[in-house]
């Protein structure tokens, strides 16, 4: 449109918006700081506050083990995605060698395969290798996956050859001029990419809830699912308040270290999601 | 020289090595198991097309693809209008705070899908939910928002479309910046109104954009598993049973040839409806 300057209803529009967004979280995070009874008894005010919920949640549910194998699946898995996407990347953006038209097209074609027929035989494959309820199960596949290479291939791409072949002259070895030139130069994309990985491992559910059944392994959002079905379980119980405070602590808990990184990080948060649509 | 020709097979060597291992080994046992009758323990049975026809004519499998094409046509139209108005909106260069509703508007797509189906299966409980509370509050009566098969549907679309539509609002409004303001300004010379812009202008330059979303949604909307899993477990009677979780009651199951055979047709599905909907949205001038 022309810019004109949006008036009281353009506003009105936006600020509804914004509240159906954001008020679910609000709820959610607000409720579980209420006394449980209160939760259901009065949904929609707030009066007195308290940690109760809290505390009666960390003694009835494994929510420190899933943070922790959360953390060391994100450590690993985001470790390796970060260092071999961008190695990969660099080859198909960089080099000219035998075959590589075809090795693209296979990470093309990944790039395409839905997640869900996998599930099935990379189960068996794990049961196969006696992977099932192991940390290698839940890192190893996806660890390297094409989406990231694609990315970084068109973000490599735009850096000037000029500039790797002043390092090659330098004498920089190969994996020298990756390190010392390339990983600087692209900083902001390898920001981005950070972040969306983190989103991603950290929300994965699909196949921490395949690959791994027992409580040792569960991963933070396998913990919070297993919460609900005791809920779902719980439907006649005498403290179904109690239940549902306990729920919502452990859901605030497990969204706000997300949300706290994209509010400080959102300018990465947003390159990473348009970074996506350019395979469209 | 030799490294300089050497060194991008080893740059590559990881993915390859990962994608053989957990892509193409499991693609070819999995092709192959949809060919066979194997409940998980004992010998494999080579049954031929069985699985494939088993759940061709299977009421079951066509209801799954049934409720997830009602999960897409009560999503992907809502969430195309709603993500364009949003990012129509957005776009003005003169909005003030437009840094805050942005982040408004994404932070749903950063919470855990997990955390926030529990939240739903809360907020939406028939009888102590806060949506009864509020519609009792103003005198009408309990919904069954996840017990009636009426309403399970649109309220696990409710959950999806509240998930992700910030996502394309922000895809969108990358369409749309793309588009130069002297294009808009031309056009209001030429004495274009406001709504002609609108269509003439801002639909076709954004409609590479909306390909791109219908596509992404269209494989989500068909994979989608987490939400009836978490807060219907498929019910009630089925009703909230996507393809996606149809393909995983077969795990539980243990009919894993089914189970195969089974996401060989999901891809396919999904593949062709990708392909329809990239064909329906290409630029008008763009041949390839």
């Amino acid at each position: 449109m022309t810019q004109t300057r949006p008036g009281p209803v353009q506003y009105a529009v936006l600020v509804l918006l914004a509240i159906a967004f954001l008020y679910p979280i609000w709820w959610a995070v607000s409720s579980s700081l209420k006394p449980a009874a209160e939760i259901i008894a009065s949904p929609l005010s707030i009066g007195e506050l308290t940690l109760d919920n809290y505390r009666a949640m960390f003694a009835d549910v494994p929510i420190g083990t899933g943070f922790a194998n959360t953390a060391l699946v994100l450590v690993v898995k985001g470790a390796m995605t970060m260092f071999f996407c961008p190695l990969a990347g660099y080859a198909f953006a960089k080099y000219a060698f035998p075959g590589k038209n075809l090795l693209f097209g296979v990470v093309l074609l990944t790039l395409m395969l839905p997640t869900l027929v996998l599930i099935i035989p990379l189960l068996l494959e794990m049961s196969a290798l006696g992977w099932v309820n192991t940390y290698q199960a839940l890192i190893l596949p996806g660890s390297v996956d094409a989406f990231s290479i694609f990315w970084m291939r068109q973000t490599i791409a735009a850096i000037p050859d000029e500039l790797i072949d002043a390092g090659r002259v330098d004498g920089a070895g190969e994996f020298g001029i990756f390190a010392r030139v390339v990983l600087p130069v692209i900083r902001p994309g390898l920001a981005a990419l950070a972040v969306l990985t983190t989103m991603n491992i950290y929300n994965d559910f699909v196949w921490p809830v395949v690959a791994v059944n027992d409580t040792a392994h569960q991963t933070l959002q396998v913990v919070l699912s297993t919460l609900a079905q005791n809920v779902t379980g719980n439907r006649i119980g005498a403290d179904f308040a109690t239940v549902w405070g306990e729920l919502l602590a452990a859901g605030s808990i497990a969204l706000l270290p997300l949300l706290v990184i994209f509010v400080l990080l959102q300018r990465h948060f947003i390159n990473g999601i348009l970074a996506g649509s350019v395979k469209g | 020289m030799r490294s300089v020709r050497l060194s991008p097979y080893l740059f590559i060597a990881p993915f390859l090595l990962v994608f053989a291992a957990f892509g193409v080994y499991p693609l070819i046992y999995a092709l192959q198991l949809s060919f066979m009758r194997w409940r998980g323990a004992g010998a494999a049975r080579w049954v031929g097309l069985d699985n494939y026809l088993y759940l061709l004519t299977s009421p079951e499998f066509w209801a799954s693809l049934g409720n997830s094409a009602v999960m897409w046509l009560l999503i992907v139209p809502i969430q195309i209008v709603a993500g364009l108005g949003g990012a129509v909106l957005l776009a003005n260069a003169k909005l003030k705070l437009r840094g805050l509703f942005r982040v408004a508007f994404i932070a749903p797509f950063v919470t855990p899908l997990v955390a926030m189906a529990q939240v739903w299966i809360v907020v939406f409980d028939q009888d102590y939910g806060l949506i009864n509370y509020a519609l009792n509050l103003v005198g009408l009566p309990d919904v069954g928002w996840l017990t009636s098969t009426v309403w399970s549907k649109p309220t696990l679309a409710l959950l999806f479309l509240w998930k992700t539509t910030g996502f394309a609002i922000i895809i969108l409004l990358a369409g749309l910046q793309a588009v130069p303001g002297a294009v808009y300004e031309a056009a209001a010379l030429d004495g274009a109104s406001r709504w002609r812009q609108f269509w003439s202008i801002t639909v076709p330059l954004v409609r590479r954009s909306m390909a791109f979303l219908v596509v992404v949604q269209t494989l989500a909307v068909f994979q989608m598993f987490a939400e009836p899993y978490v807060v219907t477990e498929g019910g009630p009677y089925g009703s909230t049973t996507t393809a996606g979780l149809y393909l995983y009651e077969h795990i539980t199951a243990s009919d894993l040839g089914t189970g195969a055979a089974n996401s060989f047709l999901l891809v396919l599905l999904v593949f062709g409806l990708s392909l329809v909907s990239v064909r329906l949205l290409r630029p008008k001038d763009e041949v390839s």
